[in-house]
């Protein structure tokens, strides 16, 4: 109001006409004031720009539909948070935090680490009379979610899980709580890409010989082998032994061994690959 | 490989001049760099490194520790190891004048074991440098042939890439197997170096906490 009056005062002893400009000037002045300010307040700017982030964040194939599910969300976790009974509202934050988790592909380092610090708050705050914190029951509850969605078998994710869960009574802290989710979803795209190299070996027919497949899993196994140098070397050394020639080697080797054709379907084959990979899984302790 | 250069003293040039030095005026166009090792250590040479500064052209003759090079008043001979190595390919323009050389053992005219000086003759013929000499002048002794110590095995026994000429009838594209196969790698080494040093903190034995059980450590 005062630089109303002052945009109002100034012109007024020069001239007479010009009173009614700054009186318009005045009044015009007002109104996108109050817009952008009744925004602000209402807090629906930042509501918009946190929302903004999250699509930018996840870059979902329909961003309409993440938009409705981020507000639907959003509404929920508003004024029926603390309301609802403890058990509904667990669900409800496992839902959450699920949805959290699988906003943004686990390659997405930065946008991952948000996200799971995300989920590991809402699934913290347990309900007014509870203590926070993360414990192992909802954790492996959590763990079993995620990899239900993916087709991973079920004897693998059990395997992955009993290195990585953690007892019910047991209080998860979140660099473990990181590592669990970041696990589970590295093992989907695991299987996922294991399943598309039984396709190339088995040359469309369905079924791969199994001289090809145990000769590729042991070069796999090779290149994995412990090794202790930097982490450069380690990459040429793998480099080196998984190129094209050196595997058309051990397969054309492969083949000349037995001349029984046996195959290997692809359940065994993704249960040893995937054997391999758990194997470089830490264990919790 | 060099292990680190030997220790040695390198005298700063001396501009040799027919005639008086003080009063002839004509710019001398060789110098002499001695450099001294020490004298209880002949140096078996197996480089010798330096940064050229407008010198044309290089000899350079070394002084060693052996019985056919006394002369007959019993001081040692100088022997020429290298005699006239071009550093400019033209003395007036500037290719070469700054640039830094290495010189190899395998390069010189004689065997270079057991030295216990050095003698470089600098020479520039042409009129249009005032200064000219070598800098940053480093001897390198022979060192031992083993490898270094991080060095990977695999490395030094790199199998030559092979292209299988006849590939079995039934054996997939090596490329898209290849290109799969590294994905997995990739995973797997993505997990393991993602590991976390956190710790729940379990200290039963076999799931039982049992006090007879638990041990001190």
């Amino acid at each position: 109001m005062a630089s109303c009056e002052k945009r109002r005062s100034a012109p007024a002893p020069a001239t007479g006409s010009g009173l009614v400009e700054p009186v318009r000037a005045g009044v015009g002045g007002r109104e996108p004031e109050s817009e952008a300010e009744f925004l602000l307040q209402s807090g629906v700017t930042s509501m918009v720009r946190e929302a903004l982030l999250k699509v930018l964040e996840a870059r979902p194939e329909e961003p309409i539909s993440f938009l409705a599910s981020y507000f639907e969300k959003l509404v929920l976790s508003g004024p029926q948070g603390g309301a609802a009974g403890d058990r509904h509202g667990q669900h409800q934050r496992l839902g959450r935090a699920l949805w959290y988790v699988r906003l943004a592909h686990h390659s997405h380092r930065t946008a991952f680490n948000n996200n799971v610090s995300m989920a590991y708050e809402c699934l913290s705050a347990r309900g007014r009379r509870k203590k926070p914190g993360v414990n192992g029951r909802i954790y492996s509850e959590l763990l079993k979610k995620i990899c239900q969605d993916g087709e991973a078998p079920e004897e693998v994710v059990s395997s992955l899980l009993r290195k990585i869960q953690c007892r019910d009574h047991e209080a998860v802290p979140f660099d473990v709580f990181r590592y669990g989710v970041l696990s589970c979803f590295v093992l989907l795209e695991f299987v996922a890409k294991a399943d598309t190299l039984y396709n190339v070996l088995d040359d469309g027919s369905g079924v791969a010989d199994k001289r090809v497949c145990q000769a590729v899993l042991g070069t796999l196994e090779d290149a994995l082998g412990a090794s202790d140098f930097s982490v450069p070397i380690r990459y040429l050394e793998a480099g080196s032994k998984l190129g094209p020639d050196c595997l058309a080697l051990a397969m054309d080797k492969a083949l000349l061994e037995r001349k029984i054709c046996s195959s290997m379907n692809r359940e065994e084959f993704l249960k040893k690959a995937t054997a391999l990979f758990i194997a470089k899984v830490k264990p919790i302790d | 490989m060099a292990t680190g250069p030997a220790p040695c003293t390198v005298r700063s040039p001396v501009a040799l001049q027919v005639g008086d030095v003080k009063t002839d005026l004509a710019r001398p166009g060789v110098a002499v760099i001695d450099v001294v090792l020490p004298p209880a250590q002949p140096l078996d040479l197996q480089e010798i490194i330096f940064k050229n500064s407008y010198t044309a052209f290089l000899t350079v003759r070394v002084q060693r520790r052996r019985p056919c090079d006394v002369g007959r008043d019993g001081t040692r001979k100088w022997v020429t190891c290298l005699w006239n190595h071009c550093l400019m390919p033209s003395p007036h323009t500037e290719a070469g004048s700054q640039d830094y050389f290495s010189l190899f053992r395998h390069q010189l005219l004689c065997d270079v074991d057991q030295v216990t000086a050095v003698r470089l003759i600098l020479r520039q013929p042409s009129p249009v440098w005032l200064h000219f000499t070598l800098e940053e002048l480093r001897l390198y002794p022979r060192g031992q042939q083993s490898l270094q110590t991080d060095f990977p095995s695999w490395l030094s026994h790199l199998a030559p890439q092979q292209q299988p000429e006849n590939l079995h009838g039934g054996v997939p594209d090596p490329e898209k197997v290849s290109t799969e196969v590294q994905q997995l790698w990739v995973l797997t080494e993505m997990i393991r170096a993602n590991q976390t040093a956190a710790r729940i903190g379990r200290f039963d034995v076999d799931g039982c906490y049992d006090i007879n059980l638990l041990s001190y450590t």
